[in-house]
């Protein structure tokens, strides 16, 4: 059992350049687990594309996952967020990513440090992309060349610790891959229970040492020229762990959500033999959708099929608002209309839309529109009835005591469906829409309309 | 109803990120998944959605996101890498107009090339067609049930007009497939993670965190998981990886058809202009016209065998989808040789049951 401990062995034959700074942290990283002693199969090493992917066949006892570019903190960040639904005892995903990957999948990297799930990343920034050819990224340093910086790198590199921290990562170090503590460092953040990185500078000996005249030794000079925290850097030590959040959220959770209350089927059925259509027309925040929406309920209590699509401009609060609703004795199929035979507009702007998108010049002699009075305009065909709705309602109410008020002359549904559809509201919402109705029948039987 | 069809074929992990017109799946599963003993979260983007839903599968779990086509153009790449590591996977896509941002609020079904040439080297990705409530509720359990057995990822392609139209379902006509699971490792023996003797064979899962080793990649590998380059193995692996969809494509394969004996004429159509479709069928049947239609839910891989045996006789075909170029009628093409094929075709707005109407009552004139 000690071999599956040794989790590389100390005469591997590393696939590295000569000198790279990938061998020192391979090596720093299995001192680093051998130190904490964890169980093979309890670390999972999630390497990232370039020169760091060929890690995973170096460690022959732990779990591997060879991903795509940049997206190795987001595949271990999933590994980690299955915890709490698997009940683990704690897996610890170890990414192994570079510079380029870094660059690519920052957002990733903010994202795990923001959940603050528990994964370790180790960034091994060599400054420039090697396995392609030595192009730079964005972490190299200034009048670096590199192969698409031929005259000197002039963006100026990115503070990966820094931009970090703002992201409230909870553990963060910078180190020289050099460092001979740096397995102590490595073992500290595996340790740690939350995000924790480790930016691993080093050398690229293909491309950085070839174009660029530094060394082992000199790079330091460049590090402090940009002024670069070295060292664990004081971080948000104390923030809770994404389970911690995650177990705290669920328990100040209600445990099931609150059931909707059922629409109560009617013994009376609905008058239509046939598919009808509606349009009604408003306002946003004018309750147009869900005036619909519980006229669809009261439907349904009346045993008929119905569909509901709303339209709004891209903006939710302001502009038109629309719903088209296909009321039917059987189930409804299609759910465009070619004509609807009732109209409602309780808007201008409702009314604009329904010029705009058509609809009106769809109306033909026997197409019923009810409109407030308020509104100016008139179809091209069809009959209109107008009701003082917004002024006798409100223009909140509209909408509803309209459905209301054709629903009382019309006859096609059952009397008692308001008050089935009504039961699927609770407190203010049904009191007000129960006053909507009120208003829209009496409305109707008051027989004020003016008919034009 | 998408996000109850996975609730109950047993998803326990969501990621999302908001997209008209795939936002209220997402919803959904934020407010339900926790009670289901899940996790649904938000992703800082799509790229993000779906790779944490892969790594959730490499820990067993039944993971799924959902997304428009300009969300799912930034999760192809992670498509492909549930591929290659044969990680099960369910992508809802409610499409939308495109090109681009497009239309957020307009349905289209324009997004099945998309759907489904979306991988370098062209292998099959699973996609279901629903076109009502019932049906999202029904196919995303096959979908997950598909996706779990085969290891790979599957898509269940809807469009705004399904997805975000709210129609009365009738609960107890709902379809419940039995519930499939991941096939795990038996016995303690060597383990190969992409093991298979036949080449149609799936290899038995083992979880990243469990007690057997396990190596994944999305690069060329061999079965045991091995980087290769050049090697016969690694072939054998690519090959594996579209037998295994192509052994089970009748299998997968679902359809609703409506077949008239005495008619020289079938009508194709899918998602929510299936419904259009249906309705103008019985419009020319009360015509006393014949007419057969075919609904087909699993667009890919493509119903061969129900295909071809609903061209018994025919000899005109029509395809109905909304979009411009007829994207569905080019990929059944080559298996409609010698009969004569039309499309109806429409983007912008539903295509209604008269305009089919009228499209094959011209036809026959």
């Amino acid at each position: 059992m000690m071999a599956e401990y040794s989790y590389l062995s100390p005469d591997a034959k590393l696939p590295y350049c000569r000198g790279c700074g990938h061998a020192l942290v391979v090596r720093h990283l299995s001192r680093a687990l051998e130190h904490l002693g964890l169980p093979p199969r309890s670390v999972v090493l999630t390497t990232d594309i370039g020169c760091v992917g060929l890690a995973d066949s170096l460690f022959p006892y732990v779990h591997t996952v060879h991903t795509t570019h940049g997206r190795s903190t987001a595949f271990a960040t999933g590994m980690a967020l299955a915890e709490p639904v698997l009940k683990s005892k704690g897996l610890k995903p170890v990414v192994l990513i570079g510079d380029g990957g870094a660059m690519i999948g920052l957002l990733h990297l903010v994202h795990a440090a923001q959940l603050n799930v528990d994964i370790t990343v180790l960034v091994h920034n060599n400054f420039l992309f090697g396995m392609t050819g030595g192009q730079h990224s964005a972490f190299t340093p200034l009048n670096w060349v590199t192969a698409t910086t031929p005259d000197g790198n002039w963006t100026p590199p990115l503070d990966l610790l820094a931009l970090l921290r703002t992201a409230h990562a909870g553990f963060l170090a910078r180190q020289y891959a050099t460092d001979t503590d740096l397995h102590t460092v490595i073992a500290d953040a595996i340790d740690f229970p939350g995000f924790a990185l480790v930016e691993v500078l080093e050398l690229c000996t293909a491309y950085g040492t070839r174009w660029n005249q530094v060394t082992g030794n000199s790079l330091a000079e460049v590090i402090n020229r940009q002024r670069y925290w070295i060292g664990q850097m004081e971080a948000e030590l104390e923030r809770p762990t994404f389970l911690q959040l995650y177990r705290h959220e669920l328990e100040s959770r209600p445990r099931s959500k609150p059931e909707e209350p059922e629409v109560p089927p009617l013994a009376a059925k609905a008058q239509p033999a046939e598919e009808l259509h509606l349009v009604v027309a408003g306002s946003a925040g004018e309750r147009v959708q869900s005036a619909a929406s519980l006229f669809c309920r009261a439907a349904l209590a009346a045993g008929l099929y119905t569909t509901q699509k709303n339209d709004n401009p891209v903006t939710q609060g302001t502009g038109f608002s629309l719903a088209e609703v296909c009321l039917s004795p059987q189930p409804i199929e299609y759910t465009g209309m070619e004509s609807p035979e009732v109209v409602l507009a309780v808007s201008q702007e409702g009314w604009k839309e329904l010029e705009a998108n058509g609809t009106l010049a769809r109306c033909r002699a026997e197409t019923l529109l009810i409109l407030d009075s308020e509104l100016e305009g008139s179809p091209p065909a069809g009959r209109v009835l107008r009701f003082p709705l917004r002024r006798e309602a409100t223009p909140k109410r509209a909408a509803l005591a309209g459905l209301a008020a054709w629903l009382t002359g019309a006859f096609i549904l059952p009397s008692g469906v308001w008050d089935a559809g009504l039961t699927s509201l609770s407190g203010d919402r049904r009191t007000d829409a129960a006053e909507a109705i009120r208003i829209g029948q009496q409305l109707a039987e008051r027989g004020g309309a003016r008919v034009s | 109803m998408l996000a109850e069809g996975a609730l109950a074929a047993g998803c326990r992990f969501f990621a999302g990120y908001p997209i008209t017109p795939a936002s209220e799946i997402y919803e959904v599963m934020i407010r339900e998944l926790p009670a289901h003993n899940g996790l649904a979260l938000s992703a800082p983007d799509e790229i993000s959605s779906l790779c944490y839903c892969v790594g959730a599968s490499l820990r067993g779990l039944k993971a799924m996101t959902a997304t428009s086509g300009p969300g799912w153009a930034l999760m192809i790449e992670t498509v492909q890498y549930a591929m290659m590591t044969e990680m099960p996977v369910v992508i809802a896509l409610v499409q939308r107009l495109g090109p681009s941002t497009g239309g957020a609020t307009q349905g289209a079904q324009g997004d099945i090339w998309l759907a489904e040439f979306s991988t370098s080297g062209g292998y099959t990705v699973p996609v279901f067609s629903p076109c009502n409530a019932a049906e999202c509720y029904e196919l995303v359990q096959h979908a997950f049930n598909w996706s779990e057995r085969l290891r790979t990822p599957v898509v269940v392609l809807s469009d705004k007009e399904v997805g975000m139209t709210t129609e009365v379902v009738d609960a107890a006509a709902l379809v419940r497939p039995p519930i499939v699971e991941r096939s795990g490792i038996t016995g303690r023996g060597p383990f190969a993670p992409y093991a298979f003797e036949k080449p149609e064979e799936v290899p038995a899962f083992a979880a990243v965190g469990g007690d057997v080793k396990v190596t994944v990649t999305g690069s060329a590998h061999d079965q045991q998981g091995r980087l290769r380059k050049n090697a016969p193995e690694v072939i054998e692996v690519l090959l594996h990886l579209q037998r295994k969809i192509d052994a089970h494509a009748e299998e997968m394969a679902l359809v609703r058809p409506a077949l008239d004996p005495d008619a020289h004429c079938l009508l194709i159509s899918y998602g929510v202009t299936a419904r259009a479709a249906r309705q103008a069928v019985a419009m020319l049947r009360r015509d006393g016209l014949p007419v057969s239609f075919l609904q087909i839910q699993t667009l890919f891989p493509i119903p061969r065998r129900t295909l071809d045996w609903a061209l018994a006789g025919v000899e005109t075909v029509f395809v109905a989808e909304e979009n411009l170029t007829g994207q569905y009628r080019a990929v059944l093409a080559p298996h409609l040789k010698g009969k004569r094929v039309l499309g109806i075709n429409k983007i912008g707005s539903l295509i209604s049951p008269g305009e089919i109407v009228h499209a094959l009552r011209g036809a026959r004139a």
